[in-house]
């Protein structure tokens, strides 16, 4: 067969769903009709990617190089499209949009591209650069079955945001747009990060662009709420800078060079109440944007005034970096004192997230309110299996991020699209829509399902995993199982508060004559949710094929957790100098920074082996 | 005086030289000022005086650069002049920014000056001459050195400040900067003789010789003068630097005069200031024994850090005007590099962070105040956050280079306002200093309040109806000038290693 006829044999399942999708939708405008193909085509291309490829020819083969400036690119193509918006006229709203779009695809194109590695234990993509020699600060990018899923979250869903927040927000696109990409890249950013000091720049980076989203285009006290996001996620972070900086100290201090890196700084075996108020720093600026009982009050103020578009990437993306930080660093700088707080931890993400997340949503009257308290229940779902720290879990944890950022997502979009056309969020002025508006009544019932986790979507796995890691979890001991009973009995009052305001939006007599005769969704709307929708049965349906990404990462997880907690119990109370660990070495040590005089001879080394092989 | 010698001194020689040069083309260049103008607009020759000054202030850097790159000039022919002046990398560093931090104000007033009709040529050799004084300052390495070029940085800013003659404020505030400074600079000469008493030495280093034998079997030296003397010196510098609770004239001093000769107190008078801060402490006063926590002087720079800190963040986040506002900020910022001053005791790489600190501020400030000069014009000036309303969406390009140097105050990164607290705060930690750390990372998270409100005026809300509007001004030199910081800005913040290895090198030999 011929080369060109075999790309062509390979090329045909992309056509013919992007065929399906031209053709099939009842649609007059052409570029709608070329929208919805493209995102069938990309659908498959995810599912396909996603599948566990069937190894052909020579086992070298079966491995693909790894393209070490991928993830380069994946960071940093959005923030040359927010400098590229920059010098693009304002004049010209259609240009920006379709600029950001374009970037916005082409980053997803390039994340994708993440899913052709297995992902075996240890770093993938990794890309090191010397940033600041005298400092020990290096540019350290890679990622892991954690990060990985986060990206492609992140790349997924932010264009998606962008494109359905075009339809609503009229006027000041650029700055839109500007935003939008200048935050996609902070946060991914954040999610490669493998240097501290790279993590913090990140971390810092997304405050701006979403403060602006908030606060151009919110509601009537969006001020205040932009302030209070502000305000609140800044101080978290600037005690996690005090406590970097004394991590990084405390390396010069052990190992006699400056670093802050994640490898070398993970190796610390600090004193006891060092490593206490690091925790603590580190700790308080995760909870606060993930945000935890009894932080939580910014959220849903943020979420209210924020603009859909705003809102989708709050929810699905942001406050996942909350939760990844805690996994990724305070759990793996940290493993003692984490451990020790885990189960009171745990209490409070069943108590304050789980119960009383739950409660507040049930007493809510504006549906965007609703929505926000149910993501405080469900983060608490997601530290809960962070705290019981076994490998389901974890595994469910992670899983569980993906979920609702795409549950949550879809519903914010669902609920902008009901303020579209109404301007109000309030459940008293709902009623009957059903019947009305017919295909967005279905939509929301899928989505709603999902949320709150009926078996087939995506809820159900992760909560399900997540319970069941805190029944088997050895850090959480005998409150395991209690915790495991309220955390079910939330997945209960979740049904409750959801199906309540589901049933009073959508079903019973159309009594408000304001909502006859609402257009139902239209094809923007559908072109939106449909990959949406897709992922919630994807994810629902195949979990394994999510989970077997991240299997071997979370097992090195769990292990050096239970490691390093146990170094930690043999650090004995008096020690008051911070000293190091043994390094472990194997794959997750690659890339470890080396001290100037090892790097020294390393590159004495290679000089004389030049030579030696010169003549 | 040998060629190595010239070579050595050219920074000062060209700014001084040009400061004469310019003074003769204001004299004879001067048309005669036409019937029917205001008493107060002047020779209207700013434009073409502020280029030159700017040349002239960019050579100086230029030279400054070069000297370096010439090789440490403290031996050899270059000795010649110490104690007198030492022209070691900490000079060229310090004369470098302070030169950079010039010209961006002489800009600044090119734009400034026309726009609000106080055309007044002296602006000009008055800003070299004090520059001059404060490249002088920098390099002082005797007491009556230092005391000429404080003066002779201070008399210009005096004069600077009351430019505008007409105006009740700006004579106030030239007033009351003339008063106080004369006051602390009287306190300090007083200081000075203390020191000479008690030690026979005016030159830093004889002084930290004589300190250090204090308490050998031999010694004559008196400890109680030497310490009168080194609180009164500080007293006098803390003036200078306006830390707490020596700032009372800063608020007012910087909102009456006009904006660039805020801008340039700001930067310039206070960079110097901490050169010489620097310097004096940890030559003359860097005996163990009064470098240590228990018996020396970190624990009072210690404290005014933090009360500088606190006080210029608190104070700032309750003004109206955002001039003031800029004037408390700068207060607050002097806290955080006297964090780094504490640090100095302990280690050589704090003493560079200072530098650092200062040359980012220097052209953060500088865009700031910049950038507000920019957001109004002529009777219709930008002074409180209402008339910045909507500017974002009014003039976006002028809203965009204020949140640039906004953001790099506030320390966001990647601006090298980031980096530099970053770099402060790092090195305190490297001296152990943790409670400055924390209590340093919580202040800037205070002052994320007062700026953020620049943003939030500008994009966030609407002018009131019926509310007079400011209207940008337009000028090529004031967007140059903030052109020349943006690119400061975002180079030190995103690739700080080159100006980094600089500030390592400079700091001053133990």
């Amino acid at each position: 067969m011929s080369p060109a006829a075999k790309v062509l044999l390979d090329l045909l399942p992309y056509l013919a769903a992007l065929g399906v999708g031209v053709i099939v939708p009842k649609r007059k405008s052409l570029f709608e009709r070329a929208a919805v193909g493209i995102v069938a085509m990309l659908a498959l291309v995810l599912v396909r990617g996603l599948w566990p490829a069937t190894p052909s020819g020579g086992a070298e083969e079966a491995m693909p190089r790894e393209w070490p400036h991928l993830l380069n690119v994946v960071v940093f193509l959005p923030i040359v499209g927010a400098l590229t918006i920059l010098f693009t006229p304002r004049q010209s709203p259609a240009l920006l949009k379709r600029l950001t779009l374009g970037f916005l695809a082409l980053d997803l194109g390039a994340s994708l591209l993440l899913l052709r590695v297995p992902m075996t234990k240890g770093w993938h993509f990794q890309y090191i650069v010397d940033w600041l020699p005298s400092l020990g600060i290096r540019y350290h990018v890679a990622v892991d079955g954690i990060s990985l899923w986060l990206i492609v979250l992140t790349t997924f869903t932010t264009p998606i945001a962008a494109y359905a927040s075009f339809g609503s927000l009229k006027g000041r696109v650029k700055d839109l747009c500007f935003a939008y990409l200048l935050l996609q890249g902070a946060m991914l950013g954040a999610f490669v990060a493998l240097d501290l000091f790279l993590f913090y720049v990140f971390w810092e980076l997304m405050l701006v662009p979403m403060m602006v989203l908030i606060g151009v285009w919110g509601g009537v006290e969006k001020i205040k709420a932009a302030y209070k996001f502000f305000i609140y996620t800044m101080a978290g972070s600037v005690l996690m800078l005090a406590a970097i900086l004394y991590l990084a100290w405390a390396h010069h201090q052990a190992a006699g060079y400056w670093s802050f890196d994640y490898l070398a700084l993970s190796r610390l075996s600090l004193p006891r109440v060092a490593a206490w108020l690091c925790f603590l720093a580190f700790s308080l600026s995760f909870f606060i944007k993930v945000p935890m009982f009894p932080f939580h009050t910014w959220l849903p103020d943020a979420h209210v005034q924020a603009p859909t578009g705003g809102s989708v990437i709050l929810a699905a993306i942001l406050l996942k970096c909350g939760a990844y930080g805690y996994l990724r660093f305070c759990m793996g700088l940290f493993p003692g004192p984490a451990w020790a707080a885990g189960a009171n931890l745990a209490g409070i993400a069943v108590g304050g997230g789980i119960l009383y997340g739950a409660l507040c949503a049930w007493k809510q009257d504006d549906i965007k309110r609703i929505v926000a308290y149910s993501s405080v229940a469900h983060l608490g779902f997601v530290m809960l299996g962070l705290f019981a720290a076994s490998q389901a879990g974890i595994e469910g944890a992670v899983l569980q991020m993906v979920n609702h950022g795409i549950a949550t997502g879809a519903l914010f979009i669902l609920v902008g699209v009901i303020y579209d056309r109404r301007h109000t969020r309030l459940i008293r002025e709902m009623g009957g829509l059903a019947k009305v508006m017919p295909v967005y009544a279905a939509l929301f019932v899928i989505v709603t399902f999902a949320s709150i986790g009926v078996p087939g979507t995506n809820g159900f796995v992760g909560e399900f995993m997540i319970i069941m890691g805190t029944f088997v979890s050895v850090p959480l001991g005998s409150n395991g199982t209690m915790q495991g009973v309220l955390a079910a009995a939330g997945v209960i009052l979740a049904a409750i508060y959801m199906l309540s305001m589901v049933r009073k939006m959508f079903f019973g007599p159309l009594s408000n004559p304001k909502n006859r005769g609402l257009p139902d969704v239209n094809s923007r709307e559908i072109v939106a949710l449909s990959p949406l929708i897709v992922l919630i049965f994807v994810i629902g349906l195949f979990p394994g094929l999510f989970t077997s990404r991240m299997t071997e990462t979370v097992g090195s997880v769990v292990e050096r957790y239970v490691d390093g907690r146990k170094a930690f119990q043999e650090v004995a109370p008096e020690v008051t100098q911070p000293g190091l660990r043994e390094r472990r070495g194997g794959p997750l040590e690659r890339g470890y920074p080396l001290s100037p005089s090892e790097r020294q001879a390393r590159e004495q080394g290679a000089q004389a082996l030049n030579e030696g092989e010169a003549p | 005086m040998s060629a190595e010698l010239i070579m050595a001194l050219s920074p000062f020689l060209a700014v001084g030289g040009g400061a004469l040069l310019l003074m003769l083309a204001e004299a004879f260049g001067a048309p005669a000022p036409a019937a029917g103008k205001a008493p107060d607009a002047g020779s209207g020759r700013s434009g073409e005086l502020a280029l030159g000054a700017a040349v002239i202030l960019i050579g100086g850097a230029l030279l400054s650069a070069a000297s370096w790159a010439a090789g440490p000039s403290t031996t050899g022919e270059a000795a010649k002049v110490a104690p007198h002046l030492l022209l070691d990398n900490y000079t060229l560093f310090f004369c470098f920014t302070l030169c950079i931090g010039g010209a961006i104000t002489a800009l600044l007033a090119g734009g400034y000056q026309p726009e609000h009709r106080i055309d007044r040529g002296e602006f000009f050799p008055l800003l070299l001459l004090s520059t001059l004084g404060a490249m002088a300052l920098a390099a002082a390495g005797d007491l009556l050195t230092l005391f000429v070029a404080l003066e002779t940085m201070s008399l210009g800013v005096y004069a600077m400040c009351g430019l505008r003659r007409g105006s009740v404020r700006a004579a106030e505030a030239a007033l009351k900067y003339f008063l106080l400074g004369s006051f602390a600079a009287a306190l300090m000469l007083f200081g000075f003789a203390l020191l000479y008493g008690a030690t026979g030495h005016m030159d830093l280093a004889g002084i930290g010789e004589a300190v250090k034998s204090i308490g050998a079997a031999e010694s004559t030296v008196s400890a109680p003068m030497v310490i009168v003397g080194l609180v009164l010196t500080l007293v006098g510098l803390a003036f200078k630097v306006s830390a707490v609770p020596f700032h009372m004239w800063t608020p007012d001093a910087y909102e009456g005069a006009p904006t660039p000769t805020s801008t340039y107190m700001a930067i310039a008078v206070k960079s110097a200031a901490f050169a010489v801060m620097l310097r004096v402490l940890l030559t003359g006063f860097g005996d163990e024994r009064l470098m240590s926590w228990g018996t020396g002087w970190p624990p009072a720079v210690a404290l005014m850090a933090v009360l500088t800190m606190f006080v210029g963040n608190v104070v700032a986040g309750r003004q109206e005007s955002v001039k003031r506002m800029l004037a408390y900020s700068s207060i607050a910022h002097a806290g955080y590099a006297m964090v780094g001053i504490v640090a100095a005791m302990r280690s050589e790489a704090a003493e560079s962070s200072v530098l650092f600190y200062l040359l980012v501020y220097t052209v953060s400030t500088a865009g700031a105040f910049g950038a507000l000069i920019l957001c109004g014009s002529r009777g219709a000036e930008a002074v409180s956050y209402d008339d910045l309303a909507g500017l974002g969406k009014r003039h976006p390009a002028a809203a965009l280079a204020f949140s640039l140097f906004i953001l790099s105050l506030l320390g966001m990164p990647p601006t090298g306002g980031f980096f530099a607290k970053f770099y402060v705060f790092q090195s305190a930690m490297d001296a152990g200093l943790y409670p400055l750390v924390v209590i340093g990372v919580l202040n800037s998270a205070l002052g994320a309040y007062y700026y953020l409100k620049v943003l939030v005026y500008m994009y966030f809300r609407e002018p009131l109806p019926g509310a007079p509007v400011a209207v940008p001004m337009r000028s090529g030199m004031v967007g140059a000038a903030l052109v020349l910081s943006a690119i400061m800005v975002l180079v030190l913040g995103i690739s700080p290693g080159f100006s980094f290895e600089m500030a390592l090198s400079a700091a001053l030999p133990r």
